[in-house]
């Protein structure tokens, strides 16, 4: 008997282990082969880690490698709301200074939100985005206060409940972090200089391998234009970390570093640039226009020194005025007015329709033609082609419109590229309108030469003159000398580029002469003549449609040393609100002033006035004080 | 004459025990090697996450000095210090610039010898 009840028992023991085994058999096989992929999958989230590594963004540097734009990285503040309990009052107190955060609205965004997940769980929120761009310095202020971080209701120190404790550890030491990814902020060191060369950055969320990325793109200006030099390629890092979410250096599987973004050499020069805002800063308080905007250009190469248009806008800061952040000297058309001139007579002298001697009955400022009487700003009878140019005659330019033809007329202003993008390496140039010759009127011959019923930017403007200069080559703007990488190494440098022959060589030489004469004491713009350089220069004042609202657009765009051209300046006021509007009244003095100081600044000879060497007493180590008189070779 | 087992000497049962020992103490030093290595690779990967750190902080530090020194020499910076300063700067008017042409190089006189004269003496060819 007793071996039988044994036995059972023994069968009983076997069978229940044998059950034990085969569960835990079964759990093994479960674990191991049918969840494999998905156990495994869920081990290696909870150590390994992958993180992007942002490249530096590239600098933008002036001329003579003055920084106009750099990058800083910076943190992303973000909060874990499940982890803050019900104690957002007193985290919002200790935060809110220090992101310059308004506590009530930080308070709201700490409240922990559900929401139902695809499986239709109740899942809190862990990610809430308090602040972005936050400086490192910042950020350590941040942690310290968090650490500090005092609650005056609660004794932590009697606290027995280990959940309690661990609610209280994690508040101070885990609820607020920053983003794995570091952001960038684009600091401009000079403020609103440049501006609207420089353009501004933003930031763009996106997800790359389930990686969430924040990215600086650039919005405008040469930040948007030279964006995919400037950005670098990001690097990447996988590893794995321990218990303490820190990193376990040896256990990297990859680790490949950033590449960062190129450096852009601009040929902006710094000096200029301040130069032309201050003077332009002037000219704004004292004719109080809509906007004010200046070019200093190279004719020879198309090289931008300088761009300016005001008002502007700080980049550091953009705001919300788009006004203040459009570029007006490629953005904005209006009708030329005189400076126009310069297209038609040149176009002339080059077809060898007229030589600078040619008379015209200039009506004495009254001219009848296809139903519209044209009017001069002065009586005028019989004018040279130079005559019309210095007293800037509209009926003298129409005459000469009129015996070029509608079809010349129409082919040489697209030659100086009216109607046509100049190609500026900058976002937003428009086109301006030149209509087709079967859309023009009858009158249309008449006025496109005096500068209305066409639409030019000031860019195009300042190209026409520059080719004039140029001996007659139209160039290309030119606003990146090179690109280099953090080394200083040059990785591509640019040329100026030819866009094409305008006028001949001759024509262009006619053109200097008669141009020459504008500022002079005959001429429109006696107010731009330099003491020690000859300027050629043509003044510009159209009346802004509708034509009875006495609104002007005033303008001057004048180069020296005439003869052998250096710098060319383009200056306009929009809408200039004092007692004098006319472009050879308001630009010019502008003009002058500017000149002089660009002068002086490129250190460009004297082609005119005492060149000559002072007389000054000279000193030398063995010989007394004497005045020695030394003249220039 | 197979002896007895009682009669072996404890010389001879030395050998295996001392290659016992031997074997033992190898496992042994081997897995303390390699405790040892992984204590080595553990804190020097603590020091590499340490010195990144550092790293990126002189290199934040750095950035930092950068953009103030650009600040700093930016020309509205300058203008402004030199008008607090009453320094009286100004650029350079046109008279106040001297243009020295270069003068031509005089030609050489035919006979004149332009370069050094050649090393004479026993040596020379």
């Amino acid at each position: 008997m007793a071996n039988k009840l044994q036995t059972r028992r023994l069968l009983l023991m076997a069978l229940l282990l044998g059950v034990a085994f085969a569960g835990l058999g079964y759990r093994l096989v479960d674990l191991q082969v049918l969840r494999h992929d998905d156990l495994r999958t869920e081990a290696r989230k909870n150590t390994e880690r992958g993180y992007q590594i942002p490249a530096r963004r590239g600098d933008i540097l002036d001329a003579k490698g003055n920084l106009l734009a750099t990058s800083v990285f910076v943190k992303t503040v973000c909060a874990d709301p499940a982890l803050i309990g019900n104690r957002q009052g007193e985290v919002a107190h200790a935060l809110a200074g220090l992101l310059e955060l308004k506590e009530s609205d930080l308070a709201q965004r700490l409240l922990p939100h559900t929401r139902l997940n695809e499986r239709h769980e109740t899942v809190t929120n862990h990610y809430v985005v308090l602040k972005r761009k936050v400086s490192v310095d910042t950020w350590q202020k941040v942690t310290n206060a968090m650490a500090q971080l005092t609650f005056a209701d609660v004794n932590e120190k009697e606290l027995t409940s280990k959940s309690q404790k661990a609610f209280y550890h994690d508040l101070r030491a885990k609820s607020i972090y920053t983003d794995p990814v570091d952001d960038q902020l684009r600091n401009y060191p000079s403020h609103s200089l440049a501006a609207h060369v420089l353009g501004y950055t933003g930031v763009t969320e996106r997800t790359n391998g389930g990686m969430r990325v924040l990215e600086t793109i650039g919005v405008d200006g040469m930040e948007r234009t030279l964006d995919d030099k400037l950005r670098g390629v990001p690097g990447w890092r996988q590893t794995e970390v321990d218990r303490q979410q820190r990193e376990l250096v040896a256990l990297r599987e990859e680790d490949v570093d950033p590449r960062d973004g190129l450096n852009a050499v601009l040929t902006i020069d710094a000096f200029l640039q301040h130069a032309l805002e201050m003077s332009l800063a002037d000219a704004m308080q004292h004719e109080s226009p809509i906007s004010v905007s200046g070019i200093i250009l190279r004719p020879r190469t198309g090289e931008i020194l300088a761009l300016a248009v005001l008002p502007t806008f700080d980049p550091n800061n953009p705001g919300a005025n788009e006004d203040a952040r459009r570029d007006r000297v490629i953005a904005d058309v209006h009708e030329p007015g005189s400076t126009f001139k310069i297209i038609v007579v040149s176009g002339a002298l080059n077809d060898g329709l007229v030589t600078l001697n040619d008379q015209f009955d200039c009506e004495h400022g009254h001219f009848s033609f296809g139903g519209h009487i044209l009017h001069d700003h002065a009586s005028y009878g019989v004018l040279s082609t130079e005559g019309i140019i210095t007293k800037s005659s509209n009926i003298g330019a129409a005459k000469i419109g009129i015996r070029m033809g509608e079809t010349r007329l129409y082919e040489h202003m697209r030659d100086f590229g009216i109607g046509l993008h100049t190609g500026i390496p900058l976002p937003g140039e428009v086109a301006g309108f030149l209509h087709p010759v079967k859309a023009w009127k009858k009158v249309s011959i008449a006025q496109i030469p005096m500068g209305q019923g066409v639409a030019t930017t000031s860019l195009q403007m300042a190209m026409a003159m520059c080719a004039i200069a140029n001996k007659g080559v139209l160039m290309r703007p030119m606003l990146v000398d090179r690109l280099q990488d953090q080394k200083g190494e040059v990785v591509a440098r640019y040329s100026p580029q030819t866009v094409r022959r305008v006028i001949s060589e001759e024509a262009a030489r006619q053109m200097v002469e008669a141009l020459k004469t504008v500022a002079t004491s005959d001429g429109t713009a006696p107010k731009a003549a330099l003491d020690h350089y000859t300027v050629a220069g043509k003044t510009g004042t159209a009346q802004k449609p509708p034509y009875t609202s006495n609104k002007f657009y005033a303008s001057f765009i004048g180069f020296f040393p005439a003869d052998n051209p250096e710098v060319c300046i383009y200056l306009s006021m929009d809408e200039p609100k004092g007692n004098l509007h006319q472009g050879g009244q308001i630009c010019a003095p502008v003009f002058k002033s500017l000149a002089e100081q660009v002068a002086a600044y490129l250190n460009i000879k004297p082609d005119k006035g005492d060149t000559g060497f002072p007389e000054f007493p000279i000193t030398t180590v063995d010989q007394a004080p004497k005045t020695a008189a030394v003249r220039a070779p | 004459m197979a002896r007895n087992r009682k009669n072996q000497s404890a010389a001879i049962r030395f050998g295996p025990a001392l290659k016992v020992l031997l074997l033992c103490a190898a496992i042994v030093s081997a897995c303390l090697g390699y405790v040892w290595l992984k204590k080595q690779l553990g804190e020097l990967g603590q020091q590499t996450r340490r010195r990144e750190a550092l790293v990126r902080e002189l290199h934040a530090q750095n950035e930092k000095l950068r953009r103030q020194l650009a600040e700093l020499q930016s020309v509205p910076m300058l203008e402004q210090r030199v008008k607090d300063l009453k320094l009286g700067l100004q650029p350079p008017q046109p008279a106040q610039v001297w243009n020295l042409s270069e003068p031509a190089p005089d030609a050489a006189a035919p006979d004149e010898k332009q370069y050094a004269e050649k090393p004479k003496g026993p040596g020379s060819p």
